[in-house]
């Protein structure tokens, strides 16, 4: 049995408006194993940054955790102390942005940047998180790594700006990696090496890993498990090739169908799917992908479907579907 | 023949709610609708204040010289036994007439200049922002100073040799020569911001793919000027306006009280402040009534000109 | 006639373009000519009176940073709180009190705290106590513009995604703050050095004024009663010229704030 790392139960987030609070994120639950590699995916829109950056109460103002618990490494991330939340960000949970252009300090040179969490996570002198800087770009596979420690951002290319971005996430040799959709303001060719680096690193350092996207096809090789996130709700839960052999959630067959866009916009609208995701304060009150699926029933329409393991299949396997669960049942 | 689509997106005028969203946003701003109400009470006593006051601004009352502050002279009389409180009023219609006519002037000109130097660009372009940033980086007030200290003996000559031509007494009356120095060199110095503001906006209404398709489809430069420059650039210029008026008044005030803006006995703010000064150990009075209300009135326009900004630029400006 | 005289030996019944031609020569050599009412030169006049202003102007730039810049950080970091509002309000507030308002106002309540003894009138030196008061109201305006933009470019920086890197690094509040926010903020803050120039300028001429000190502004003054030309125009010219200087200032410092400009310029 392997050891759960983080383990996230019925996470609600709520964004002001004028109208009064609106559910972003409704009730998610989801969790990593020690070492694993969890693919988080969904339409643009559907709250999967936000999910991440709650637990490191990153938040946007206005934006706020309303409910639910975050166990990580026997506590609740939620409720940490300033304190322990500051040990926590960049010691033991790295992140890592979607866009390595404005994510970095434009006035502040790379090195600095890199040294900052080796100083204050480990008590490193600037000089010795220097040369732990160094070490890090060469890490990830800047070329002139130690060269490289003066320069701005802006003097560097996208890619590398992004493998910065990797070593700052992974300089305090975290437990965990949240990679939040790290190749999206990427080339093609740029995005591949990204992923192979990040391949690379988890088995070197032995670390978990949660990787935001918006495309199935990238994280296929990558992932040991994928969270389908839709409308802030998680509606499959599935071992990567369980997923990919035997996608039961409508929404998830339509992702699929879809693939063969890869590097395509993230506002594409989905080939297979007509409509759009309901927004926030604005949810049917079943299944919030009903109005969009063309198998839906009346029961959709009402009751909410429960994330729950299919009869019949792998327990791993779980998905929030009335009808698609039942067809299996009756299979 | 390939056809641009002359239907295709040419946005509308903004929409009315777009107005309707700015003013929930300004009425929401504390802040701000005080300083409406105040710069409402403030235009409401320049234009009717002289008319509702018991004494005439003049009127010299040499047996009630230098009151204190009572029942019957709200604010105290002056050294001439004057009522401090109608002088204050007449001041406030000194000022506003002032701001207005400055402002108005000085939105003329920017906006022509600006105007022209974004539609024709090239040298035009050059030579009117050189001229821009020249007036925008001299001291202001030193700038009027020499404007109105080197306009003054020409333009006295010049109303002299009319009212000995004509015999017409309208040139004798040397408070025009006042109101013509301090509106003509305040407008002088006030256009820059309207110049730059109207230019930015043309240039970035022109550079926008449907105008430029439009244009080869011969629209012309007064449509695009009425039909988008001025619907966009509305916003921001009510919003410099705003701060633009309080800049005039406290100009006006600040020049009468150096002397070279309005001159007694029409009473201005600044004036009054001035002659406050020399007595103000003995009669405080006469120095806190008109710096108070000139404070009061530029808090008011700085606090509406703020709720305008923040309601009409929403995504934060500057 | 003796005005006729003066006029012509004045040099002023010659045609207008002659008069600026010659005055602007005279300029090239230094020569910024004679006063009209006291006969002395133009040149000495200002020297005699420039350094009080320039150490007074100096002083009021040193305190504006010092006392704009982190209230102006603080009022951005807690925007829409109280302490927001209550930094926000005062600004608004100081801006809007011209300095020829503020400056009697101060002088009446310090004169109620000590009655007669330590009037703030007249120059001792920059190192004199008389002078705080009149380097005070010298820098409510700047004061107020500084916080506002220190505020405004605050906010702006808050809501960029580095800031957000930085915590997410586990760089303590403090130090985000310090490194992260103010280190940006001070870029588009230091370049109103110019527009604090033109602020300090014009409210020299009235605190010197109203607090009897011996430079510029009141040789403005006195200059303006006289209707004394000469020195009017020589005192814009140098008042000009120190706008225009501290935007050369600006520009040289900038690309050292903005390492981007610093590459752009390069690249030229
Ligand atoms: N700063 C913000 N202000 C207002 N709404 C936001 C903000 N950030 C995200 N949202 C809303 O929250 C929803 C989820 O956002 P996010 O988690 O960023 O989606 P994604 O799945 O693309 O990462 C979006 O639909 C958006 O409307
Ligand atoms: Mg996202």
């Amino acid at each position: 049995m392997t050891e759960r790392l983080l383990e996230v139960k019925d996470l609600r987030i709520e964004i002001d408006t004028r109208r009064g609070p609106a559910t972003i994120v409704d009730g998610i639950n989801l969790h990593v194993d020690a070492g694993e590699t969890l693919g988080i995916v969904g339409e643009s829109g559907c709250g999967k940054s936000l999910t991440m950056l709650s637990l490191l109460r990153l938040l946007p103002n206005k934006i706020r955790v309303a409910g639910g618990s975050a166990a990580f490494q026997g506590s609740d991330l939620l409720k940490l102390s300033p304190r322990e939340l500051r040990e926590t960000r960049g010691g033991k949970i790295g992140f890592v942005f979607q866009d390595p252009m404005t994510s970095l300090n434009p006035v502040m040179r790379i090195g600095d940047q890199l040294s900052e969490p080796l100083i204050h996570h480990r008590g490193m002198s600037k000089a010795d998180a220097r040369k732990r800087a160094g070490e890090l770009l060469r890490l990830v596979g800047i070329p002139g790594a130690e060269a490289r420690l003066d320069a701005y951002p802006h003097e560097l290319s996208g890619g590398m700006r992004q493998r910065v971005m990797i070593g700052i996430g992974l300089a305090c040799e975290p437990d965990l990696l949240i990679a939040d959709e790290p190749t999206t303001a990427l080339d093609v060719t740029i995005q591949a090496q990204i992923v192979d680096l990040v391949k690379d690193l988890r088995k070197r350092l032995g670390m978990s890993v949660v990787w935001i996207t918006h495309d199935l096809a990238l994280i296929a090789g990558l992932a040991d498990r994928i969270c389908v996130l839709y409308a802030g709700t998680v509606v499959e839960d599935a071992p990567a090739e369980q997923l990919f052999a035997g996608p039961a959630h409508p929404y998830t067959r339509g992702l699929l169908a879809s693939i063969p866009r890869m590097g395509g916009a993230e506002t594409e609208r989905l080939a297979s799917i007509g409509g759009t995701p309901p927004e926030p304060g604005r949810r049917p009150p079943g299944c919030p992908f009903a109005p969009r699926c063309a198998l839906a029933e009346d029961i959709c329409r009402q009751v909410v479907p429960k994330l729950a393991s299919m009869q019949g299949g792998s327990a791993a396997h779980r998905v929030a579907c009335h009808v698609t669960s039942r067809a299996l049942e009756a299979a | 023949m390939t056809s641009v689509p002359l239907s295709a997106p040419l946005p509308e005028d903004p929409p009315v709610s777009l107005w309707r969203d700015a003013w929930q946003r300004l009425v929401r701003n504390k802040l701000a609708v005080v300083g409406l109400a105040m710069v409402l009470i403030l235009a409401f006593a320049a234009a009717f204040g002289p008319m509702l006051t018991p004494y005439d601004f003049l009127s010299q009352d040499l047996d009630a010289r230098n009151l204190a502050p009572s029942l019957t002279h709200l604010f105290g009389t002056d050294d001439l036994g004057r009522d401090v409180f109608s002088r204050v009023l007449y001041g406030s219609r000194t000022a506003f007439l002032v701001a207005v006519v400055v402002t108005a002037i000085a939105v003329l000109i920017g906006t022509t200049l600006g105007a022209i130097a974004g539609f024709f660009g090239g040298f035009a372009d050059r030579l009117i922002m050189w001229f821009t940033d020249m007036t925008m980086s001299v001291p202001n007030l030193l700038l009027v100073v020499v404007i109105n200290a080197s306009l003054k003996t020409p333009l006295s000559q010049w109303m002299e040799a009319q009212y000995l031509a004509t015999l017409n007494p309208i040139f004798r009356e040397t408070v025009w020569i006042d109101f013509i120095l301090v509106f003509g060199s305040m407008a002088l110095i006030s256009w820059p911001p309207y110049a730059r503001l109207v230019r930015a906006q043309v240039l970035s209404i022109r550079s926008r793919p449907y105008i430029t398709a439009a244009r080869a489809l011969g629209l012309t430069n007064r449509i695009i000027l009425t039909r988008y420059v001025v619907p966009n650039a509305i916003g921001p210029l009510i919003v410099s306006v705003s701060a633009g008026l309080g800049t005039a008044m406290v100009l006006e005030s600040a020049f009468s009280f150096l002397g070279v803006g309005v001159n007694p006995p029409t009473p201005s703010w600044g004036n009054m402040i001035s002659d406050g000064l020399r007595v103000w150990q003995h009669y405080p009075h006469l120095l806190a009534a008109p710096a108070i209300v000139l404070g009061l009135a530029t808090v008011a326009f700085s606090f509406l000109g703020d709720g305008l900004n923040d309601a009409l630029n929403p995504r934060g400006s500057k | 006639m003796r005005i006729e005289a003066i006029r012509e030996s004045a040099g002023l019944t010659k045609p207008f373009l002659e008069q600026f031609l010659n005055y602007v020569l005279n300029l090239l050599q230094g020569n910024f000519g004679n006063s009209l009412s006291s006969g002395r030169k133009v040149w000495s006049m200002i020297s005699a009176a420039a350094p009080v202003s320039f150490q007074l102007g100096l002083c009021a730039i040193i305190l504006t940073a010092l006392i704009a810049i982190p209230l102006g950080l603080i009022a951005g970091l807690n925007q829409n709180s109280k302490l927001d509002y209550t930094i926000l309000g005062s600004a608004l507030f100081l801006w809007a009190i011209p300095p020829y308002v503020a400056g009697p106002l101060l002088m009446v309540g310090f004169l109620l705290v000590l009655p007669g003894i330590n009037m703030p009138y007249g120059w001792g030196g920059i190192f004199d106590a008389k002078i705080i008061l009149p380097l005070i109201v010298l820098s409510f305006q700047p004061i107020a513009l500084i916080v506002r933009q220190t505020r405004a470019a605050v906010i702006e920086v808050l809501s960029e995604d580095f800031v957000r890197t930085a915590r997410a690094k586990g760089v303590p509040e403090t130090l985000v703050a310090l490194k992260h926010i103010l280190r940006p903020v001070l870029t588009p803050v230091v370049t109103q050095l110019g527009l604090i120039m033109i602020t300090i300028v014009n409210g020299a001429i009235f605190v010197e004024l109203v607090f009897g000190l011996p430079g510029l502004g009141r040789l403005t003054v006195q200059a303006l009663t006289n209707s004394d030309y000469p020195v009017i125009l020589a005192i814009t010219l140098i008042g000009s010229f120190l706008v225009m200087f501290s935007n050369l200032i600006v520009d040289v410092l900038y690309p050292l704030l903005d390492p981007r400009a610093a590459d752009s310029m390069k690249g030229r």
